[in-house]
């Protein structure tokens, strides 16, 4: 990999847009890749596995001409994308996949995926909701499984020392994304939210290694900045599942405002909770994934009342709202997903009890519709500035 | 333009009970307050019903009042609501159905909204629901619902059983997903016990067990009676009478509703008396809920001479003696392994035959079991839970087993705005053409 100082952003972009680049140079290398999809995907084993974890994405930009002959049209119109450029051979060079249970739009399509893809490696690992201690001890099996199975495809074993030191890599790495996130902060923000949404694409297509080492020349190369000069904007957050395209970023920047901040599953919710070392690696991989990562799909009830449990639901949104000076927060749910449809009236009213304007939208994860959205997103940046 | 809507013939006496059974499950829900009972909303097949049942919780079946309020063609009004307080229309609609209602009542101040089908359905006192068994509605509506019922507590409970892996022996992984299901239980337990305030009596939750356990045992040995040709009870009919089973589950109600309807399917078999007089086609109800608001499609079928002997929709059960349950003291326990050996039961079988699939193996299992001579799956938009993945079901049973007709029709449980009757009617004709043909090639 050819990051150094200065280059960082371009290479971003540059694996951003030709999404799995550097994952086909490691399978030329004779490296083993393992494709998964969600935030719940436990990668520090597939790290100490030896394997490459590379998250899976989908094409905004591209219909979908083939999955719908084998998936329903009533599945999360994300995963049907994904899987539809899986059908395409975008991702001809992953040996396997690990498949968390997330929602039921992949619990339920897990067959239709291993069945059609028919890869040398599959597993599905039954990732509770509930985050009670009985649910870690399941976890903690589930997770043994998956080690197991992990074994068998690799030939290799997994030491406690490999997952330690996987642990470690991908805290720095997180906390590496963190510290890129602070510059954010800044108003206005040292790097745009289009920028952003680059760095963090191409981060979950690497090495862990490699990813810190992008997210590491960015930071500089954006420290090097001069701010922006004269624009006054919005400052915006966006909430979601995997939003993992430009396509969003650039309408909101487009039209004269900031996107500085998430609270989507391949930003801050993946990047802000680190994974404890335990006596037991697997204790403390089992914590961060059912109680530090906030998923749509993770079920909080740790108040006493129910606005107890807002606040242990959402009240990181409030810290970030502070933290980053958030003017406005943008709900982008996706059509058909269950998980964060159930939650947008709790979410929404929450958020506008701090004071803040809310704009929720419904989409496809496709472009064809962003006109609609872009007409949305003016008409709200219209009304908060 | 729309058929002018047929009520459903019902074919046995025992389905013409059911909306009298179920507008008392209602009831005695609205009633509860009265007679000093606490009320649960909750969900069917997740392994809590025993409990309530042992603990004197009244079940307020939520599925079950949006299933009526749909088939009164009455739901619209309670969508609208979930809809205005931006729950999408792509949401289940059982949950927004129920949840729109909710609020409606909240509005109120606690009255009952009006002109609520069947008198409506009691306020809880707890919510209790699962993650994961089934779906992510049970526990994302009733976090969904408490936004509007604040004062109700919420309980949910992890439930799981090993994934489908054909490389896998599911039995290595059964001992931890029954050891965690049973934790789970004993919590959901311990919650109950703190909103009722009573202890539970476990020797009267053994005896619930034990009765649900012949229920099954009966309720499979009944539905197996559908396999005489001509078939005595068909899906139109079953569609009624999975209420004792699936809102009835644990009460001597339950296993005497089978017990008469054994009997009546039997006398039926002794008269050689079908659902329908000329019966050409016996048709699998392969998967999916049905369009609540059209069951009279069942009646289309029948008036072409197609019967269904046989769905895999609410026959969640299996008599437990084909199951091999390990033997525990602990009832919760009895109820974990029941539920993992439930779903697993066709995994040995789908490893026997490369490429198939234990859904696709309970279909073939039924097929032959049933003679049947087509498949029908129903896609309901708004539920992923059941409706997702039937096209691999389809295009498996295909690869894996002589070619066999399959209708896939498309609509909702709850929402009529999905349903065009002439449509379906169409689709279901040019079925009829397919299997007619396809009978003529097997002659």
């Amino acid at each position: 990999m050819s990051v150094t100082n200065g280059n960082g952003l371009a290479k971003a972009k540059e694996y951003c847009s030709e999404y799995g680049l550097r994952a086909k140079e490691l399978k030329a290398e004779g490296r083993q890749i393992i494709g998964y999809l969600t935030a719940i995907a436990p990668v520090e084993i597939l790290t100490a596995a030896g394997v490459v974890p590379f998250r899976l994405k989908g094409w905004v930009s591209e219909p979908i001409t083939k999955a719908d002959a084998h998936m329903e049209t009533i599945v999360c119109p994300f995963v049907r994308n994904v899987f539809d450029s899986a059908l395409k051979g975008k991702y001809s060079f992953l040996d396997g996949m690990a498949m968390p249970h997330l929602c039921d739009s992949i619990d339920r399509t897990n067959d239709v995926w291993s069945y059609n893809l028919d890869l040398p490696y599959w597993h599905f690992l039954n990732i509770p909701h509930v985050t009670d201690d009985p649910s870690i001890e399941f976890t903690k099996s589930v997770l043994r499984s998956f080690i197991t199975s992990l074994e068998g495809f690799t030939g290799r074993k997994i030491t406690d020392q490999a997952i330690v030191e996987a642990v470690k890599q991908h805290n720095e790495n997180r906390s590496l994304m963190r510290d890129l996130y602070s510059l954010r902060k800044e108003n206005p923000p040292l790097i745009s939210g289009v920028e952003m949404m680059e760095v963090m694409v191409a981060a979950m297509s690497l090495p862990v290694d490699e990813s810190s080492a992008l997210i590491k020349s960015v930071i500089e190369e954006v420290k090097r900045r001069e701010p922006p000069a004269g624009k006054k904007a919005p400052r915006i957050m966006i909430v979601g599942g995997q939003i993992d395209n430009v396509a969003v970023a650039e309408v909101i920047e487009n039209a004269n405002a900031w996107l500085v901040m998430d609270d989507i599953t391949m930003g801050s919710k993946a990047y802000w909770p680190t994974t404890d070392i335990t006596p037991d690696p697997l204790q403390g991989i089992a914590e961060r994934y059912l109680r530090k990562v906030r998923v749509a799909t993770t079920y909080i009830d740790t108040g006493d009342t129910y606005e107890e449990n807002l606040e242990a639901r959402f009240g990181h949104m409030k810290r970030y709202i502070n933290e980053f000076k958030v003017d406005g927060v943008i709900l982008f749910v996706y059509k058909y997903c269950d998980p964060y449809g159930f939650d947008v009236p709790a979410m929404k009213s929450f958020i506008e009890e701090t004071g803040t304007p809310v704009l929720y939208l419904e989409d496809e994860y496709s472009t064809s519709s962003l006109s609609r959205v872009k007409t949305r997103v003016e008409a709200f940046l219209e009304m908060i500035a | 333009m729309a058929e002018q809507r047929v009520p459903r013939a019902l074919a046995t006496a025992a389905a013409a009970k059911i909306p009298k059974m179920a507008r008392a499950n209602l009831s005695a829900t609205v009633r509860a307050k009265d007679e000093g009972k606490k009320v649960a909303y909750s969900f069917i097949v997740v392994g809590q019903d025993e409990i309530m049942r042992a603990m004197d919780i009244v079940p307020a079946w939520g599925e079950s009042f949006s299933g009526i309020s749909a088939a009164k063609r009455d739901a619209e009004k309670y969508l609208q609501r979930a809809e205005a307080d931006n729950f999408s229309r792509s949401l289940c609609t059982y949950a927004t159905c129920n949840i729109g209602f909710d609020m409606w009542r909240e509005e109120l101040g606690g009255a009952m909204p009006p002109d609520a089908p069947w008198g409506g359905i009691g306020r809880p006192d707890m919510i209790l629901g699962t993650a994961q068994q089934l779906c992510d509605p049970r526990y994302k509506w009733p976090q969904a619902t408490r936004h509007y019922l604040r004062d109700v507590p919420v309980f949910i409970g992890g439930m799981y059983y090993p994934a489908w892996d054909p490389k896998i022996d599911h039995k290595t992984q059964e001992e931890y997903y029954v050891k965690y299901n049973t934790a789970e239980l004993h919590r959901c337990v311990e919650f109950c016990e703190k909103h009722t305030g009573k202890k539970m009596d476990w020797d009267r939750l053994a005896s619930v067990v034990d009765l649900t356990d012949r229920t099954w045992n009966l309720f499979v040995e009944t539905y197996e009676l559908r396999k005489t040709i001509p078939c005595p009870m068909d899906t139109g009919d079953a569609m009624n009478t999975m209420v004792p089973m699936a809102f009835m589950l644990g009460t001597q109600e339950s296993y005497d509703f089978f017990l008469a309807l054994n009997a009546e399917l039997k006398e039926k078999i002794a008269a050689k008396q079908g659902v329908v007089e000329n019966e050409k086609y016996r048709l699998l109800w392969g998967a999916g809920l049905p369009s609540w608001f059209a069951l009279s499609d069942f009646q289309y079928f029948n008036d072409k001479g197609a019967v269904f002997p046989v769905e895999t929709t609410y026959r969640c059960y299996e008599p437990v003696y084909n199951l091999d349950l390990p033997k525990t003291s602990d009832p919760l326990e009895h109820i974990a392994w029941r539920w993992v050996r439930f779903w697993t039961h066709w995994y040995d079988k789908a490893r026997k035959r490369p490429g198939s699939t234990p859904a696709v193996e309970r279909l073939i299992d039924y097929i032959e079991d049933y003679k049947c001579n087509g498949v029908v799956f129903h896609s309901a938009f708004s539920c992923r839970s059941w409706h997702a993945g039937i096209l691999l079901q389809a295009e498996i049973l295909k690869k894996v087993y002589p070619e066999i007709p399959v209708l896939i029709m498309e609509g909702d449980i709850v929402d009529i705005s999905s349903y065009n009757e002439a449509d379906t009617h169409n689709r279901i004709d040019a079925f009829i053409e397919t299997l007619e043909a396809y009978k003529q090639k097997q002659r």
